[in-house]
């Protein structure tokens, strides 16, 4: 399990990040979400020892990181170009050998992740010569290919089409079931909700929600739709409710004081009849612009 | 997934120079350049060759009146300077004369002026002939006069010659000292120039890329500028080599041949020092590299390091006297200056030890501060950064 406790980083008077704190589990995928400058990036990099630290530390299985240790994570930066001009197979085989791989090793692990990828006939051709989709392929097989113990992925959807989004998808979820952590951020909301079992959702250089998705769901406000035979713009009457919306016979009510939905519900009932009664689970960019608003 | 055992593992560094030597001897810009320049060497050699050897023949035109000298002219030649012959063009008068040299069909006219001889040629003088042609018209004078006053020319000359004679070395060997002082300011001058542009190049590549970022996380970014220097100077000193080899080679087949043996000890003395200072103007390129965040910023960064290489170029050619002297102990300029005096004969062993040592020391100061500027500079994204900003900047 990777650790982040207290992390803090100021460029000359701005903090760009302030005492972030969170986990990273063994075998799920963590999301980071949040704004451009939120420090997302800033985050990662400092988790992966690139970027030197202010205050706060990273543990790794329960003891401070080391160099060793981060060498052996596989870290995909968030703008992204290898070696333009260098061949596919070579550069892969290098960055193995820099992790610490034999040649040998080194040349069987790059090969097999391009056959898996589907790049196996594209090895010696140069880099610049792929597509975007399939650069961003082999950027993906540098951060695995030497088997990290952890993963921490910036922004690995990005630019990626749907199917490339899919096998994305796919290999994380590979990864994280063989027991690794696994952080990667990401804008797209609705992909890290399919996605992710937990959340880490950053504003302004700290952490303004974190927990698995459920979670922060119920942390959000309990919504009630209700929809009625007739007219339904008396629920405005109705004592600790807030009316977000009522259209005709339907509303969305929000509960403010606990009990409220049933006295609506008593009421409704004496009215007419009930044709819907439902509690409103809210979507993750709701809880992200409430969280965010904050 | 494969393991990552503890053993077997090449340094960081070493797989960085490998990566550096690889990616440029299989640039086909990089092999064209080195052949095209080696094509020039051998070339210039071929043109030495081929000049010592080829004898220029002179027309020279004359009137009847002064054919006896021209005539003398022609016999005698050979013998004063074996590349010159000359021909005779028999003309009727001085203005067929003219235009014969106008024309073209003679390269001079030879004639009675009112104080001695004239040798009139069209456009411009003909050095090696107008040599020839001194050294006739004054034996034939001298001839006459000799016999006017009842001797020979022999006893006149008797005791009057003059020749030189050298305590330290010998006339062509200094000047073959200064040919190979410029060829090894230029080679150093151009190695530190292009392999250097490459090396800020190929630095700011992995920083624009992120590359970096990923290296970062593989091998600490000492090893990777070590990994860079040691690449590129592997690769420079080897090009200077193949250059000094052919070009050694190449003089051998020259008439200054003989020469070549005494070149051999200093041309020792040049790959050291060149080692040294182009390791120490490496570190510098990294670091104007890593302070650019994108290549179009690189030639801003670089420029006072443009300018400095060229100041050791320049300081190698032009400057004289005690001032040479004092530079030839000072880095950079040292690892030109030394063994040029070395090989000129001015220096001694124990001034190119020093100079060596400062040197090293040199090179060892700049490798660690340039260091400290290219790790802190390496990961900074945001536009173009200062030396004062890199150095302070935090990590």
């Amino acid at each position: 399990m990777l650790e982040i406790e207290g992390l803090t980083r100021r460029f000359g008077d701005v903090t760009a990040v302030d005492d972030v704190s969170f986990d990273v589990r063994d075998g799920i995928l963590t999301g980071f979400v949040g704004g451009n400058g939120a420090g997302k990036t800033t985050t990662m990099r400092m988790v992966m020892g690139v970027l030197g630290i202010d205050a706060g530390r990273v543990l790794w299985q329960g003891r401070p990181v080391t160099a060793a240790d981060q060498r052996r994570f596989g870290y995909m930066p968030e703008e992204r170009g290898l070696y333009p001009k260098q061949r596919v197979l070579d550069q892969l085989v290098y960055l193995a050998r820099l992790k610490g791989l034999p040649d040998a090793a080194a040349r069987r692990t790059a090969q097999e992740h391009l056959e898996r990828f589907g790049l196996a006939e594209r090895a010696e051709d140069r880099l610049q010569a792929l597509s975007l989709g399939n650069q961003q392929r082999v950027q993906i097989i540098a951060a695995l290919l030497h088997g990290p113990t952890a993963l921490v992925l910036d922004e690995p959807f990005s630019g990626l089409d749907p199917s490339a989004v899919d096998a994305m998808a796919d290999i994380l979820r590979e990864h994280a079931s063989t027991g690794v952590p696994v952080l990667f951020s990401s804008h797209q909301l609705d992909l890290v909700e399919r996605l992710c079992d937990r959340l880490v959702i950053l504003g302004h250089g700290r952490v303004v929600a974190v927990g698995g998705v459920d979670e922060l769901r119920a942390q959000g406000p309990v919504r009630y739709r209700l929809a009625l035979d007739r007219d339904a713009g008396w629920v405005r009457e109705v004592r600790g409710l807030h009316v977000v919306d009522v259209e005709g016979p339907v509303a969305l009510v929000e509960v403010v004081e606990d009990g409220a939905e049933q006295a609506l519900l008593r009421e409704a009932a004496g009215r007419g009849a009930v044709r819907e009664f439902t509690p409103v689970r809210p979507a993750l960019a709701d809880i992200y612009r409430e969280v965010a608003a904050r | 997934m494969s393991s990552v055992p503890s053993t077997q593992r090449e340094a960081g560094w070493a797989l960085v120079a490998r990566r550096e030597i690889v990616v440029k001897i299989t640039d086909r810009a990089f092999l064209i350049g080195t052949l095209v320049t080696l094509l020039l060497i051998g070339g210039l050699m071929g043109y030495q060759v081929w000049d010592a050897g080829r004898t220029a023949t002179y027309t020279v035109a004359a009137t009847s009146d002064v054919r006896p000298v021209a005539d003398r002219l022609a016999s005698d030649a050979p013998s004063l300077d074996e590349q010159v012959a000359v021909e005779v063009d028999a003309v009727a008068d001085d203005a067929a004369a003219r235009a014969a040299v106008r024309s073209g069909d003679a390269d001079a006219w030879l004639h009675r002026g009112d104080d001695g001889w004239v040798l009139t040629t069209d456009s411009e003088e003909k050095g090696a002939l107008t040599r020839v042609t001194q050294d006739v018209v004054r034996d034939v004078a001298l001839e006459e006069q000799a016999a006017d006053l009842g001797t020979t020319v022999q006893r006149l000359r008797a005791g009057s010659t003059v020749t030189t004679a050298l305590l330290r070395g010998d006339a062509e060997q200094s000047q073959l000292a200064g040919g190979v002082a410029y060829a090894f300011a230029f080679l150093f001058y151009v190695a530190t120039l292009t392999f250097g542009i490459t090396l800020a190049n190929s630095v700011v590549e992995e920083k624009q890329s992120r590359v970096v970022e990923i290296i970062a996380t593989s091998v600490p970014v000492r090893q990777l500028l070590i990994g860079k220097v040691v690449g590129n100077s592997v690769l420079a000193i080897a090009q200077m080599l193949l250059y000094a080899g052919v070009g050694l080679v190449g003089l051998s087949f020259t008439p200054y041949a003989s020469l070549v043996p005494g070149v051999g000890g200093p041309v020792a003395w040049f790959v050291a020092f060149f080692v040294a200072g182009f390791v120490a103007l490496a570190a510098l390129w990294a670091v104007a590299g890593a302070l650019a965040s994108r290549v179009e910023e690189v030639q801003s960064t670089a420029t006072p390091l443009t300018f400095l290489v060229l100041a050791v170029f320049l300081g190698a050619l032009l400057v004289t006297g005690t001032a040479r002297t004092v530079l030839s102990f000072v880095p950079p300029f040292s690892a030109v200056l030394m063994p040029t005096r070395l090989l000129e004969g001015d220096a001694t062993w124990w001034q190119a030890v020093l100079a060596f040592a400062l040197l090293l020391a040199a090179a060892g100061g700049v490798v660690v501060a340039a260091e400290r500027l290219y790790r802190r500079s390496l990961l900074q994204t945001g536009g173009k950064l200062s030396m004062r900003q890199a150095w302070s900047a935090p990590e």
